[in-house]
């Protein structure tokens, strides 16, 4: 065989080992987008909904939208939707974004102290973080959950069945923050934040002033990824949420899989409805994903 | 006004898990005059740049004091002791554009903004930098990096400069301009500079004097050619110059009634007889371990009447530099450079015959390596 033969075989090769990997990850994707469209609440059927098959019903519902469907006597009649799953889309926006926000601020200054202070037990915190983070926090549902009501008893805001209670066991989960913005201060020289003592900033001030502008990337990527993960929590939060409507979109969405009826359509549309927020999110921090934003401040 | 006094200065870096306990200056002592262009050098690990920040105040001081312009600076913020730093590595802010790098400290001091305006456009002028004031970091060359980077410290119009290597960065060429624009500039603002180097050239070229460290502690203190003249020890003597001094270990005895020194080596052992000056120092230590010092251009390829001793020796390399020549010469123990001003070729093996001026040779105790007067 000719060489170029060769290169085109493998080049082939890799195409349909890359476009069967694509099918693989689209299509669940997929799938949950057209049973969203699909009239019925059936998990098999057409997987482009046309014609007779398409409906807007279960998005329909998930927005509030009041809708016409056959009854049991079969006579048309107007369905309003019983659950609040918009209500349930605002609570998870607000969990997630309060949540992340504390978490940026909690494990970068967390960060700040592991990366540039000397203190005693430093690596031994350091490696014990590192440690504890293996187990999942789910383990620790009970502890949670019986502190949470502790707390409750003393301050209700923060008790069981509250979106601040929850975020409150959310914090609890930074360690892989903490670690992933320590790393990224490494690679930032110290030099520049001595120049600035010399300049004459504070602590807090060469912090804030040159530390954080430039490291803009790392807390964009932190953010995206709690906010990705504590949207769609549903362990802790199907525990410490106990009344409809202080549900997140993860915990709502269970509730349209019944013991004797899965209402397959709903929950797909509420599946969808919870990944537009991340997408959204996901663009909005696309510029501050830049790679090299530290260049040119220090030779390497 | 910006003088600069440091007595019994040390830094011990306490003992950190397996690391031992680090004593990186030892009691130091050095009287910098205000306007000085003062060189700290040594090799890595010296100490000279621990020095300079504790000069700076970002590294406390274990013990000692230090003064700037007359007044103790140890409990001081780096900001309140009148200084300014540039890194070896710029260390210039990256997200800001040059204007607001080097404005960086004036706004912290909440200056005026028209006297922010002026000193910012004033550094820029100085060090031609007026047309690209508003690009970041990133779209600079080193050179102009570096450039900022002291445009900064003249911003702050401080007492003292400190730079930390500032052209180890740079590329060969650029070092060499950057190097005679930094001695413009310190002739131009006739501020104490204090300049750590680890670059005997540009100790050599920049400094009104230079201060040699080494492990910690400073061999000598004194300007250019006093240092490349009068070296005080070996380690100085070793350390200024390029290529460096011929360091030849052996031991003075008197044969037939004159004074000789011999090359400690099993054969073909230097041979030179001692005269005048280097004879009578030579005396004091004699049968005693001596190390014989002499320059490369200390030696000759014709005799020059009778202050000159000849030296026959084999060529084991020579490098051709256009203007003059390194020779390479086999002695009993090691090699002899001498740098010959001339642009014949040299064939390696070759006998050769050179001609030492010994009146221009030191003598250095072999055991305190001090320099014997």
């Amino acid at each position: 065989m000719k060489a170029s033969t060769i290169r085109r075989l493998k080049l082939t090769l890799a195409h349909v080992f890359l476009v069967g990997f694509l099918v693989l990850t689209l299509t669940p994707f997929l799938m949950i987008i057209a049973i969203s469209f699909r009239r019925g609440d059936l998990a098999i059927g057409a997987l482009v909904p046309v014609g007779d098959n398409f409906s807007l019903e279960h998005w329909k519902y998930v927005l509030g939208i009041p809708y016409e469907a056959p009854g049991a006597d079969g006579q048309p009649r107007i369905i309003r939707a019983t659950t609040p799953v918009l209500l349930w889309f605002w609570n998870s926006l607000k969990v997630a974004t309060v949540a992340s926000a504390c978490i940026i601020l909690l494990s970068g200054t967390a960060a700040y102290a592991f990366a540039r202070m000397r203190f005693a037990l430093r690596g031994l915190l350091l490696k014990s973080l590192l440690v504890l983070q293996v187990f999942p926090m789910v383990l620790a549902l009970v502890a949670l959950y019986a502190l949470l009501q502790l707390i409750g008893d003393f301050l209700p805001p923060f008790g069981l069945n509250t979106h601040p209670g929850l975020i409150l066991t959310y914090l609890g989960g930074i360690a892989i923050y903490i670690w992933m913005i320590k790393g990224y201060f490494d690679t930032i020289p110290v030099s520049i934040e001595e120049s600035a003592k010399i300049d004459g900033a504070t602590h807090f001030q060469a912090f804030v002033r040159i530390l954080l502008p430039m490291s803009a990337p790392i807390f964009a990527v932190v953010f995206i990824l709690s906010f990705i993960s504590h949207i769609s929590e549903y362990p802790i939060a199907s525990v410490v949420l106990q009344t409809e409507r202080q549900w997140t979109l993860a915990v709502g969405a269970q509730s349209f899989l019944y013991e004797q009826n899965y209402l397959w359509g709903k929950f797909a549309a509420t599946a969808v409805l919870s990944g537009l927020p991340i997408t959204a999110l996901f663009l909005a921090c696309q510029r501050f994903l830049i790679s090299g934003l530290t260049s040119g401040g220090v030779k390497e | 006004m910006g003088s600069v006094s440091i007595q019994s200065l040390d830094k011990i870096y306490p003992a950190a898990g397996k690391n031992p306990a680090f004593h990186a200056v030892k009691g130091i002592d050095l009287e910098i005059q205000d306007g000085e262009f003062m060189v700290l050098v040594g090799p890595s690990g010296c100490g000279k740049s621990t020095t300079l920040r504790m000069i700076a105040g970002l590294e406390d001081i274990s013990g000692g004091t230090i003064s700037i312009d007359r007044s103790t600076v140890n409990d001081l913020l780096p900001k309140d002791r009148g200084i300014a730093m540039v890194f070896q590595n710029y260390a210039l802010y990256p997200h800001m554009n040059l204007f607001e790098n080097m404005a960086f400290g004036l706004k912290l001091a909440r200056t005026p903004k028209e006297e922010v305006m002026r000193r910012v456009t004033d550094a820029a002028r100085i060090l031609g930098l007026e047309q690209i004031l508003d690009r970041k970091p990133a779209a600079l060359s080193g050179g102009q990096r570096q450039r900022v980077a002291v445009g900064r410290a003249i911003v702050r119009d401080p007492k003292v400069f400190l730079f930390d290597e500032p052209l180890s960065n740079l590329d060969a060429k650029m070092r060499v301009s950057m190097r005679s624009e930094i001695s413009k500039l310190h002739s131009r603002l006739k501020t104490t500079m204090i300049y750590v180097t680890h670059d005997q050239v540009e100790a050599m070229t920049m400094g009104d004097r230079i201060c040699v460290m080494k492990d910690g502690r400073i061999m000598q203190v004194a300007d250019p050619l006093t240092l490349y003249h009068q070296p005080e020890n070996l380690f100085v003597a070793s350390f200024i110059g390029s290529p460096p001094m011929n360091l030849l270990r052996g031991r003075v005895e008197r044969r037939e009634g004159r004074l000789v020194f011999v090359e400690a080596a099993e054969s073909d052992a230097v041979f030179v007889p001692l005269a005048g000056a280097l004879a009578q120092r030579a005396e004091k230590n004699l049968g005693h371990e001596v190390v014989l010092g002499l320059r490369p251009e200390a030696i000759y390829d014709e005799a020059r009447g009778a202050d000159t001793t000849p030296l026959r020796a084999r060529v084991e390399l020579s490098e051709l530099m256009g203007s003059e020549t390194n020779v390479y010469l086999k002695t009993g123990a090691g090699t002899v450079i001498a740098r010959l001003h001339t642009e014949r070729r040299f064939a390696v093996g070759e006998e050769l015959v050179v001609y030492l001026a010994l009146a221009k040779a030191h003598l250095f105790d072999a055991k305190t390596e001090r320099v014997i007067r």
